[in-house]
C-alpha cells in the first residue's frame, strides 16, 4: 500500500523529517506516536501533498506509484485521506455544498457517475446519522465556529463518505471526550477491511484501546526511533517519552 | 466636488494660450451638444416645462468640462476613453419575444420593461393592463404633469445645474425617463424588471432615467438589468435614478450590470429616505470596460434602515469604480454597507465609501465593509473608506481589506478531491456569497450566483 524510504523533508530550510522508513501493507493499522514537535504532522502533510514542505530526499510509493509526483487532489482521487489535526474553517462554503462537491469530484476522477441530488442527500444523511451528528450541521459553513469535537467528527464524516484506501488521522483523538473518542474509533473500525490501511497519529495511548493497531512506531526528532506491536503504546503510556528522548540523546 | 467658475475660466484661458488637451476636452463636450441639438431637431416636441429644463441642462453642459484625474472625485477613473468617442443615440433594432424570453430570469415573475439600444419597446414589455394594482408607471413627460411634479422638477433643476457633467447630460437628453409610483400601502410583489438590451454593430449612447416614488407603507422592487451585447462594439450608458421612500416604505433596488467588455457605464443614483423606511440596494458589476457608479443615500428622517450591497467581479482590463455616500442627517438611523469584489488580470477596482454623520445625527449606527480579493500581480484595487462623524453618541465602523485566497483552505479542499480550479472557484464564490445571500428574491439570487459562478469558472 505505502512504502516510505529515507524520506527527508524541510520547511523554510529547516529539516524536519530526517530519513523516515515505513512500510504499510493493505489492511494494516499503524499507530505513530511521539512527543510534540517530532514531525508527525509534517509526515502526514507531506503524504497529503502540502506544498510548504519540501521533500529533499527519499521516495514514497503508494500502490506502486510515486506518490510525491501526484497533485494533492490526485492523491485524494487515488484514495489517500488526511484527517487534519486542525481542520480549516471555510466561511461561506456550506457543509452540504462542500460534501457534494468533494464526493462528486472523486467520482468524476474515478470515472464514476455523479450522484443525483436525491442519492447524494440520502448518502450524506445516512452517514451523518451514523456519526451522531445533527443534520442541521449540513447547513453551516464548513468548520466555521465548530467546537473541537465537532471538527473532528466532521473529519470522520468526510472519511466515511470518501471511503479512502489509506486514511491518515492526525491526532484526531486529541482533546476529545470519551463519547467523541468512541465515534472516532467506530469510524475507523467500521471502515477496516483487508484492502484499506490506516496511519493513526496520536499522542495518547487511550485511542488504541478502541482501535487495535498492528504496529506502533515512535517518531522522534524526524526519525522513527522505535517500532513494535500494540504493547509499545502501553509502555509509552506508562513511562512517558523521556526515556525515548534520553536514549536518542545518547545515541545522537 | 463642484468645479468653481474660476477653474472653468482658467481652462478657457489655457485653451487660448496653448494647450491641446484642454481643447480636446471642450470639443468632447461639443460633441454631446451637437448630438443634443441634432436629437432635439428630430424629436417630437416635449411639454414646454420639460423642454426648457432640458435646454437649460444642455446650456449648462456646454459651459462645463469633463472631469480629469486631477479632480479628486475622479482620481482613479479616467473618462477620456468614453468622452473622446463620438456617440450617436441608439436606434431600435429588431428583437423578438424569444430573445427576450431566453434572457429572462428563470422562475422570476416580473413586470417587464424592455429597451433595445435605449429605446423602449412596448410590444415586448408587460402591457399596462397587467401592471399590478397600486403601481403607476408613466413616462417622464407625463409624470411631470402629475402630482409629483414639484419633487421631480426640483430634482431636475438641481441635476441640470449639477457639478457632475454626466448627470447634467442625462438630464438634458432625458431620453427614456420612466416614473414609477407605488401607492400608499401597496405591496407590489413582482419586481419591475428593466431589461436593457443592446444589439447591432453601431456604437451608441443611451440615457436611461428612473424615478421611483414609494408612498407610505408601500413595498416595491425594481431591477436595472444591463444585458451583454453580442457584438464587441462599444456603447455608453449614462444613467440616473432617483428614488424616494416615504414613511415606512420598503424598496429593494437591484442593479445587475453584465454588459460586454466593450461597454461603458456611468450610473448616478440618489435615494431619499423618510422616517421608518427601508432601502436595500444590490449592485452587481460583472461586465463593462469602464464603469462608474455613484450611489448617494440621504436620510431625511429618523429610524430608517439602509442596506447597500455590492459585488464586483472583474478581469482583463475592466475598470469598476463604486462611490457610495451615506448621509446621516438625522438621529436614530441605521446603515449597513457591504461591498465585496474579486479583481484579477489587469483589472482595476475602486471603492470610495463615504459615511457622513452630521452633528444632529445622534444614535446613528453606521457600518461599512469593503473586502477585495486581488488575484493577480497586475490587478489593482483602490479602497478608500471615509468616515466623517460630527455626532458623539454613535456606533460606526468601517473596514477595508484587500487579500488573497487562503492557501490552507485551498489545500484542505484539494485533499478532499477538489481540483485546484474548483477549490479556488468555490472559495471565491463563497467570498461573494456573503453579499449575494442578502438578495431577497430567490430567483434573482440564483440567477446572479449562476452568472458569478460562470464568470469565475470560465475565467
Ligand atoms: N509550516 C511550518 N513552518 C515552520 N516550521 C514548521 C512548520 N510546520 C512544522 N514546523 C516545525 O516542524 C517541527 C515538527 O512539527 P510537527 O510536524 O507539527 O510536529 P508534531 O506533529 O509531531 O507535533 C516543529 O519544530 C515545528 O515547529
Ligand atoms: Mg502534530
Amino acid at each position: 500500500m505505502l512504502s516510505i524510504k529515507n524520506l527527508h523533508a524541510s520547511v523554510e530550510g529547516n529539516e524536519i523529517l530526517k530519513g523516515i522508513n515505513l512500510e504499510v501493507n493493505p489492511g494494516e493499522v499503524h499507530a505513530i506516536m511521539g512527543p510534540n514537535g517530532s514531525g508527525k504532522s509534517t509526515l502526514a502533510n507531506v503524504l497529503a501533498g502540502r506544498e510548504e514542505y519540501e521533500v529533499t530526499e527519499g521516495t514514497v510509493l503508494y500502490k506502486g506509484e510515486d506518490l510525491l509526483e501526484m497533485d494533492v487532489d490526485e492523491r485524494a482521487h487515488a484514495g489517500v485521506f488526511l484527517a487534519f489535526q486542525y481542520p480549516v474553517e471555510i466561511p461561506g462554503v456550506s457543509m452540504a455544498t462542500f460534501l457534494k462537491e468533494a464526493i462528486n469530484a472523486n467520482r468524476r476522477a474515478r470515472g464514476q457517475e455523479e450522484l443525483s441530488p436525491v442519492e447524494m442527500l440520502k448518502f450524506i444523511r445516512n452517514k451523518t446519522k451514523l456519526l451522531g451528528m445533527d443534520e442541521q450541521m449540513l447547513k453551516r459553513s464548513l468548520n466555521e465556529g465548530f467546537s473541537g469535537g465537532e471538527k473532528k467528527r466532521n473529519e470522520m464524516l468526510q472519511m466515511a463518505l470518501l471511503e479512502p484506501s489509506l486514511a491518515i488521522l492526525d491526532e484526531t483523538d486529541s482533546g476529545l471526550d470519551i463519547d467523541a473518542l468512541r465515534v472516532v474509533a467506530d469510524s475507523v473500525n467500521a471502515l477496516r477491511s483487508p484492502d484499506r490501511s490506516f496511519i493513526i497519529v496520536t499522542h495518547y495511548q487511550r485511542l488504541l484501546n478502541y482501535i487495535v493497531p498492528d504496529f506502533v512506531h515512535v517518531l522522534f526528532n524526524g526519525r522513527i526511533v522505535k517500532s513494535g506491536g500494540k504493547e509499545l503504546a502501553l509502555d509509552l503510556e506508562e513511562r512517558g517519552y523521556d526515556w525515548i528522548k534520553e536514549e536518542n540523546a545518547v545515541a545522537g | 466636488m463642484p468645479l468653481p467658475a474660476e477653474k472653468a475660466s482658467n481652462r478657457i484661458s489655457e485653451k487660448i494660450n496653448q494647450a491641446m488637451p484642454t481643447a480636446i476636452a471642450s470639443d468632447n463636450i461639443g460633441h454631446f451638444i451637437e448630438l443634443y441639438e441634432k436629437t432635439k431637431a428630430h424629436s417630437p416636441a416635449l411639454p414646454s416645462r420639460l423642454a426648457s429644463l432640458q435646454n437649460r441642462a444642455a446650456a449648462h453642459l456646454e459651459a462645463m468640462r469633463f472631469p480629469s484625474r486631477r479632480d479628486e472625485d475622479w482620481k482613479y477613473t479616467s473618462v477620456r476613453r468614453i468622452v473622446s468617442q463620438k456617440w450617436d443615440l441608439g436606434q431600435v433594432a429588431p428583437l423578438n419575444l424569444t430573445q427576450v424570453e431566453s434572457a429572462a430570469i428563470e422562475e422570476l415573475e416580473d413586470i417587464r420593461f424592455v429597451f433595445v439600444n435605449g429605446q423602449f419597446v412596448p410590444a415586448l414589455s408587460t402591457p399596462s393592463s397587467q401592471w399590478p394594482k397600486g403601481l403607476t408607471i408613466k413616462s417622464l413627460a407625463e409624470a411631470l404633469e402629475g402630482q409629483d411634479a414639484a419633487w421631480m422638477s426640483a430634482k431636475l433643476e438641481a441635476h441640470a445645474q449639477h457639478d457632475n457633467p454626466f448627470v447634467v447630460m442625462n438630464t438634458a437628453f432625458g431620453q427614456n425617463g420612466w416614473y414609477m409610483e407605488v401607492q400608499k400601502g401597496a405591496i407590489i410583489e413582482k419586481p419591475v424588471h428593466l431589461m436593457m438590451f443592446s444589439t447591432g454593430e453601431a456604437a451608441f449612447v443611451q440615457f436611461p432615467q428612473l424615478w421611483v416614488h414609494a408612498q407610505p407603507g408601500s413595498e416595491f422592487s425594481v431591477m436595472e438589468h444591463y444585458l451583454p451585447k453580442e457584438e464587441n462594439t462599444p456603447h455608453f450608458t449614462c444613467a440616473v435614478s432617483c428614488l424616494r421612500l416615504e414613511a415606512n416604505a420598503r424598496v429593494h433596488h437591484y442593479r445587475l450590470q453584465r454588459e460586454s467588455e466593450a461597454a461603458f457605464q456611468i450610473n448616478y443614483c440618489e435615494v431619499e429616505q423618510e422616517r421608518d423606511s427601508v432601502y436595500s440596494s444590490y449592485a452587481t458589476d460583472l461586465g463593462g470596460a469602464i464603469v462608474r457608479n455613484n450611489l448617494n443615500v440621504l436620510l431625511e428622517q429618523s429610524n430608517t434602515e439602509t442596506h447597500l450591497n455590492g459585488i464586483y467581479l472583474i478581469n482583463g482590463e475592466q475598470h469598476v469604480d463604486n462611490q457610495t455616500f451615506m448621509d446621516h442627517a438625522v438621529p436614530h438611523c441605521n446603515s449597513n454597507e457591504l461591498y465585496k469584489g474579486i479583481v484579477t488580470g489587469k483589472a482595476r477596482g475602486v471603492f470610495n465609501g463615504k459615511v457622513l454623520v452630521r452633528p444632529d445625527a445622534q444614535k446613528t449606527n453606521a457600518f461599512q465593509q469593503n473586502s477585495t480579493l486581488l488575484l493577480s500581480p497586475d490587478a489593482v484595487m483602490d479602497a478608500k473608506p471615509q468616515l466623517e462623524i460630527f455626532a458623539d453618541d454613535v456606533r460606526c465602523s468601517h473596514g477595508a481589506t484587500i487579500g488573497q485566497l487562503d492557501e490552507s483552505a485551498i489545500f484542505y479542499l484539494r485533499t478532499r478531491g477538489l481540483p485546484l480550479k474548483e477549490a479556488r472557484t468555490l472559495l471565491q464564490f463563497a467570498f461573494l456569497g456573503e453579499v449575494t445571500s442578502n438578495m431577497p428574491h430567490e430567483a434573482v439570487r440564483t440567477f446572479v450566483e449562476k452568472l458569478v459562478h460562470d464568470k469565475l469558472y470560465n475565467h
